[in-house]
């Protein structure tokens, strides 16, 4: 087995620019999260990988071969990478059945019959496919749709598995269960997958790294609980979990923390930004973190309830402050009037200029 | 949704098409079970008919050759057109759009002229032919043999297959292609394996529906097969007048039945294959984003078999003709400069009958093909939004003049025009050939009226019904207004479906009811190939205009 590596990677369709110089690096056994939001570039740096779309400049290499490199003009076909892929569709071939979509790769590698019965036999029955290889795609599940596809993509044990949003397709509540089921296949084949999603989630259970894609460049890299702990931008913060949110003005600072004041409200946080008093900036904390408390205090800020939402295993409450929406988690004591509790070590504040840079 | 006061129309549309439609089928079918033409008093109930054409060897002959020539022309254009469908909708081939619109032009050229651009460019003195034969010392073919027929026809036909596979591979999506290419397959491989395979329903359609185009041919055997006398059954019911002198119009309707009892069981096959091909497309994947297939090297190649084939079916014959249309002879030794001329347009223009069918075909089109364009629309709209009863008999009836081959269709709506007191007075006049044209064209004018109708959401029309707008308002203010670009596509397609027509014509051909098509047939027998060609070149011009005005608007050519 050997490392992927992304370098430098630039793409654009005329004058529009998908990958701005992207860099990376995957190690044999490791899964890595592209994530992003739509055009992001996510899937077009999954594609080009896969040799499915011409990036302009960099280089992509899988240990000591050179799938691509802009400068020497070298570009391998897309058939001659010996990847897998897994599409978010998962494209199955209608016509052929199960087994054939299988075995088709092996067929193309000229692969004796017999081999080819027993390794399909085997990828099957590996993802639980055993009773069905005589059907059509058109006679299976989402699911087991889905489970053809990666056998399809695992049966020729390409050096790593491309996966474009490999749950999307599921229904919500199937999806949680695939993503365990296939968070254990990867750990229990040992496979090195680069596996692209819009879901933070599902980013965060399914990957060793998450690379967080923002309009064609890297915004963040990082194992998910430094992602989600440690967002290095606000864009980071925003995109890996549910947070509420204060526009407000810098008006004091002292090492690393800043504290910021708004219409009734003032608050400590910590800040990675360079930020001078005055500046326009915004606190973040995530909603888990924010608590009820139970009177006024450091970092705790008064408002009023507007209304409680029963999402099943938790309550989920909405308050206002001014013209400002908060929510938290948890059960509400008293009236309409109550305190929140933003603690500084969870609250970060980004300046607003800085987050655009 | 029923509207009561909607009813009455409705079933009146419905009444009038199923009159138009099994008036001259039944009056077919009954004539060839009479020992007579069914005018003369002394006539009775027979096989005769059958017994007759059926001792006789050329019939048989010509059912053979129908046979061959079909299946000849299945076995070119299907892989053809499906190889030509592939290159110009999945691949990155340069120039592609233009590509198209020349594949398209033999559909809308008629086969009468194509026939006869071939004689004069490919025959034994035509221009092509001499100039091989200073190029080798002789004539490397013959086009009046039967190889030559089915392989012109063959390549003439190609785009017919060409539209429903280049349909069909668009449908398709492009992430199939790229998981063959990802698992290991070369872009060969993948149009053979992946592409070619998922679009197999369209293949077969279309397959059967050369096969039955091939089966009423008519122009093409015609003027090819007739130096060497290859008949074919079309052909050989043309020439039974002949045979036995008098009007043997019983025989002809025997005939006719043989030709729709081969010819309306492909059509119900089409249509059992058209709902079969559902199944197929269910898993498709997401069409969302096309990604075309980059050729490489091998785009040379495919540049190549695009050329000849547009060079052999459309710039060999269509040169010929405007070549021929302006020298006033042609054979060995003759140089060009010295025969250039006008004259043969001069003749044209001196001919009153030949002025009338200019005339006529360009009212037919114009005029005629925006009122058959109504009444497909009428017809269209009687049975939108039903679901069974109404809907479903229409479905089938509207199929069945698809089985009659134009000839049949121009000679029973003769026999209606000559006898049916009422529409005698009307024989005379362009009108007879219009009926003749707009029934024979109905499926094809429906599937344009049914495609225009498909793109509106029922919720649309559901809506206005809910505000409270009748059946009638809700076809006036949504449904009409919605579809007013389809149906001025409509007329376009149906203008240059109505020039190209010829074999309808020929038997309704008289004083007063001359178009273009039929004239073109009855000059080519009388030997007057100067009018001929110049006649062709015309009716080139008018389709010409046709697509011209087609693109600058934007009009899809093909449903």
């Amino acid at each position: 087995m050997n490392k992927l590596v992304v370098e430098d990677l630039h793409l654009q369709y005329g004058s529009n620019l998908i990958l701005k110089g992207v860099s990376m690096t995957l190690n044999p056994g490791e899964v890595v999260a592209l994530l992003g939001a739509s055009g992001s570039g996510k899937t077009t740096l999954l594609r080009s990988v896969a040799g499915l779309e011409q990036p302009n400049r960099g280089r992509i290499l899988i240990g000591d071969q050179v799938l691509f490199d802009a400068e020497k003009l070298i570009d391998l076909p897309v058939e001659k990478r010996n990847l897998g892929l897994v599409f978010q569709s998962y494209a199955l071939w209608p016509h052929r059945t199960v087994f054939q979509n299988v075995a088709y790769a092996l067929r193309l590698r000229g692969i004796a019959s017999k081999e080819v019965d027993e390794r399909v036999t085997k990828a099957l029955a590996n993802l639980g496919l055993g009773a069905l290889a005589q059907r059509l795609p058109h006679q299976l599940s989402g699911g087991q749709q889905q489970r053809v596809a990666i056998a399809r993509a695992l049966v020729y044990n390409p050096p790593v598995v491309l996966m474009d949003e490999p749950l999307s397709n599921l229904d919500a509540k199937l999806r949680e269960e695939a993503r365990a089921w296939l968070r254990e296949l990867i750990v229990r084949l040992g496979l090195s997958a680069l596996v692209v999603t819009h879901d933070q989630t599902e980013a965060m259970a399914m990957s060793d790294k998450i690379l967080l894609l923002n309009f064609g460049r890297i915004e963040q890299q990082g194992t998910p609980e430094e992602m989600y702990s440690r967002p290095r931008t606000q864009y980071a913060a925003e995109f890996m979990g549910s947070n509420n949110h204060l526009p407000g003005k810098v008006t004091e600072l002292a090492d690393g923390r800043a504290r910021i004041e708004g219409d009734g409200w003032s608050l400590w946080g910590h800040t990675g930004d360079r930020l001078n008093v005055g500046d326009a900036a915004d606190a973040i904390i995530r909603l888990e973190r924010t608590r009820v408390a139970d009177g006024p205090g450091e970092n705790r800020i008064g408002v009023e309830l507007v209304t409680e939402m029963f999402l099943g295993d938790r309550k989920e409450n909405l308050f206002k402050l001014g013209p400002l929406r908060l929510r938290c988690y948890g059960d509400v004591a008293g009236g309409s009037n109550n305190w929140l509790e933003l603690a500084p070590r969870d609250l970060w504040i980004f300046g607003k200029t800085a987050a655009v840079a | 949704m029923s509207a009561r006061s909607f009813a009455l129309p409705r079933t009146t549309v419905v009444l009038i098409t199923a009159l138009v439609i099994f008036a001259p089928i039944g009056l077919i079918f009954w004539q060839s079970f009479l020992n007579a033409p069914f005018f003369q008093p002394a006539k009775h109930l027979s096989f005769d008919s059958y017994a007759f054409i059926f001792a006789d060897d050329d019939f048989w002959q010509s059912f053979l050759n129908s046979i061959v020539i079909a299946a000849g022309m299945v076995i070119i254009a299907v892989p053809l057109g499906a190889a030509l469908a592939f290159l110009l909708t999945r691949t990155d081939l340069p120039a592609q759009r233009s590509i198209e619109v020349l594949v398209l032009i033999p559909v809308f050229v008629s086969p009468m002229v194509l026939a006869f651009g071939y004689v004069v460019a490919m025959g034994p003195v035509g221009f092509y032919s001499l100039w091989a034969k200073d190029v080798f010392g002789g004539i490397p073919w013959n086009i009046y043999s039967l190889t030559s027929i089915a392989i012109i026809a063959g390549l003439t036909h190609v785009p017919h297959v060409y539209l429903y596979s280049s349909a069909a591979l668009k449908s398709l999506g492009s992430d199939v292609e790229e998981a063959a290419r990802v698992t290991g397959a070369n872009p060969l491989q993948v149009a053979l394996n992946v592409s070619l395979p998922m679009i197999m329903p369209a293949l077969m359609y279309s397959g059967v529906l050369v096969f039955f185009l091939g089966f009423e041919l008519f122009g093409l055997p015609l003027v090819l097969g007739d130096p060497e006398g290859h008949l074919v059954l079309s052909t050989y019911l043309f020439k039974l007048t002949n045979k036995l002198g008098t009007p043997s119009y019983h025989l002809m309707a025997a005939v006719a039945v043989c030709i729709v009892g081969v010819t309306f069981p492909l059509v119900l096959l089409q249509r059992w294959l058209l709902k079969t091909a559902g199944k197929y497309v269910s898993v498709k994947g997401k069409a969302a984003r096309q990604k075309l297939l980059p050729l490489g090297a091998w785009k040379w190649g495919a540049f190549a078999l695009v050329g000849a084939w547009l060079l052999f079916t459309i710039v060999i014959p269509l040169s010929g003709i405007a070549l021929r249309a302006f020298v006033s002879q042609w054979g060995e030794g003759i140089h060009v400069s010295e025969v250039l001329t006008l004259e043969n347009f001069q003749g044209v223009f001196d001919q009153p009958s030949q002025v009338r069918a200019i005339i006529n075909t360009l009212l037919i089109g114009v005029v005629g093909g925006g009122i058959a364009v109504i009444c497909y629309t009428a017809i269209g709209l009687a049975g939108h939004g039903q679901r069974g009863g109404i809907s479903r008999i229409l479905d089938y009836i509207v199929l069945i003049p698809r089985a009659i081959p134009g000839l049949l269709a121009g000679l029973a709506f003769l026999w209606l025009f000559l006898f049916v007191p009422g529409l005698k007075e009307l024989r005379n006049t362009v009108l007879s050939v219009w009926v003749a044209y707009t029934v024979v064209w109905l499926a094809y004018g429906m599937r344009l009226i049914s495609g225009a109708l498909l793109q509106i959401g029922p919720e649309l029309e559901e809506s206005a019904r809910t505000v409270g707008a009748s059946g009638a308002r809700v076809i006036k203010d949504v449904t009409l207004p919605l579809i007013r670009f389809g149906l001025l596509a409509s007329w376009l397609l149906i203008f240059m479906i109505f020039e190209r027509e010829y074999s309808t014509g020929v038997y309704l051909l008289g004083q007063g009811t001359e178009v273009i098509g039929s004239m073109l047939v009855s000059l080519w027998g009388a030997g007057a190939i100067d009018q001929v060609a110049a006649l062709s070149l015309i009716n080139i011009a008018l389709v010409a205009v046709g697509l011209a005005a087609a693109l600058r608007f934007g009009v899809r050519l093909h449903e």
